[in-house]
């Protein structure tokens, strides 16, 4: 990877910031996953006591079960460990990089189960609900007030579906039974929620 | 709708999550060839992250670190011999099974290929099945020329109830991928289930293997997520080094 924050292994590492306070900020977590890349454990236990719960989180919202989600959560910080080399700040975020690994592994964990083990009767009520995060908060607060602006603009039925699908992982089967409409149907409604949102958040 | 906006959508729903296994399984395969795919991917994902904003953090288990900690320690006492860091050269394609995953399918790979028998010919395919980037649940051993098959469960356990189900699928044999056998209740397979194709078929073909009920499929399709291997040669002496 190039280095993006110039902070390459002949210059002064930056001393770290005490362990266990406030939430790292990405730059610090950027450079946590540097050290990581360079094989450096110290960095890693820290990255991880400074993401492991949003990562748990996200896990456990698909999953529900929590010896799976830590199943796939080890599995998670495993490829970190194997690929933060292959971070690139200019393309995301450190927390957002980590959340795909472990939102795809959840998912695709969700995936080999009989169609419907995602969809919980509390799924709805936990999806309305918002509340933000305190800790490892992603940074980008502009990106989400922007977003939910984009998203209060579709329809009712399609804002649901797209945060059913994106924090608890549902299918288009799931989301076909839950809005009791064909699976043709519910792609067709996911493509123009998505090309909506894409035009709303477009610059 | 254009190429363009399929591909957009295909990406789109690839990261909000709606595909089904074998459409993920797919897609994260293409992705790794298609540098458009792949770009579509990242703006997606950056497009829909601050959705996750609102996910509460949970603190994991005290004993988790330690947990991924043994798992790492165990990567980096992985022997890598020659041959497979050799095979690792040859076997570009392999890109997207990463670290200890792949080299473990190689070692295992390697070993195969170093079972009793002659020394490797232009004949030799093996193919890894391998999962979300997880340790190999298959390996399958093509030898054309006698067009014999073997296949060889690395994590994969028999399931009660249950039948595995090899499929191959090819051009050739239009859209839809064709039953080569039920895998036996030991996980191995009619040594000739493969006699009545072409070996230049063969070498094209995408292999996959799915969970189905006992006894295989009952609509002759898989029923069931399917994991994808190709076959890729064995011959191949690069740097003069013999494999």
């Amino acid at each position: 990877m190039a280095d993006p924050f110039g902070t390459s292994a002949e210059h002064p590492a930056p001393p770290d910031p005490p362990p266990t306070t406030s939430p790292l900020t990405a730059a610090q977590l950027g450079r946590l996953l540097q050290r990581v890349a360079r094989q450096d454990r110290s960095a890693f236990a820290r990255l991880y006591e400074a993401t492991a719960p949003k990562l748990l989180g996200t896990a456990l919202r698909i999953l529900h079960q929590r010896g799976w989600a830590e199943d796939v959560v080890q599995e998670a910080y495993v490829k970190i460990w194997q690929k933060a080399g292959h971070f690139d700040a200019r393309k995301a975020s450190p927390i957002t990089w980590m959340v795909t690994i472990v939102r795809n592994g959840a998912i695709d964990e969700l995936r080999k189960q009989p169609p419907g083990t995602a969809t919980g009767e509390d799924a709805l009520e936990r999806t309305a609900s918002s509340t933000p995060d305190g800790h490892a908060q992603l940074e980008h607060d502009q990106s989400v007030s922007r977003l939910h602006r984009c998203l209060d603009e579709l329809p009712e039925a399609r804002r649901d579906m797209v945060r059913l699908a994106y924090l608890n992982g549902w299918s288009r089967a799931d989301l076909a039974t839950h809005f009791e409409q064909p699976v043709n149907t519910v792609k067709t409604w996911l493509h123009r929620a998505l090309k909506q949102l894409k035009g709303c958040l477009a610059p | 709708m254009t190429d363009a906006d399929a591909l957009d959508m295909l990406a789109a729903e690839f990261v909000l999550g709606t595909l089904d296994a074998r459409e993920r399984a797919s897609v994260a395969r293409r992705r790794l060839n298609e540098p458009e795919l792949e770009a579509c991917i990242q703006a997606w994902e950056a497009r829909l992250a601050p959705l996750g904003d609102e996910i509460e953090s949970i603190a994991p288990s005290p004993d988790l670190l330690a947990r991924i900690e043994r798992r790492i320690d165990a990567l980096d006492e992985s022997p890598v011999s020659p041959q497979v860091v050799a095979l690792r050269g040859r076997l570009k394609r392999w890109q997207w099974s990463t670290g200890l995953a792949s080299l473990a399918a190689l070692l295992l790979a390697a070993v195969l290929l170093f079972q009793p028998r002659p020394a490797p010919d232009a004949s030799s395919f093996v193919a890894v099945f391998q999962e979300n980037d997880q340790q190999p649940a298959f390996l399958l051993a093509v030898d054309l020329e006698n067009r014999q098959l073997s296949i060889r469960p690395v994590t994969a356990e028999p399931l009660p109830n249950r039948s595995y189900q090899l499929w191959i699928k090819a051009d050739p044999l239009g859209p839809k991928p064709r039953s080569v056998g039920v895998l036996n209740a030991d996980l191995t397979i009619e040594r000739s289930a493969l006699r009545d194709y072409d070996p230049e078929l063969l070498k094209q073909a995408t292999f996959g293997i799915s969970v189905e009920p006992e006894g295989g499929s009952p609509t002759g399709q898989p029923t069931g997520p399917a994991i994808h291997g190709y076959l890729y040669p064995t011959d191949a002496e690069p740097d003069g080094q013999r494999l």
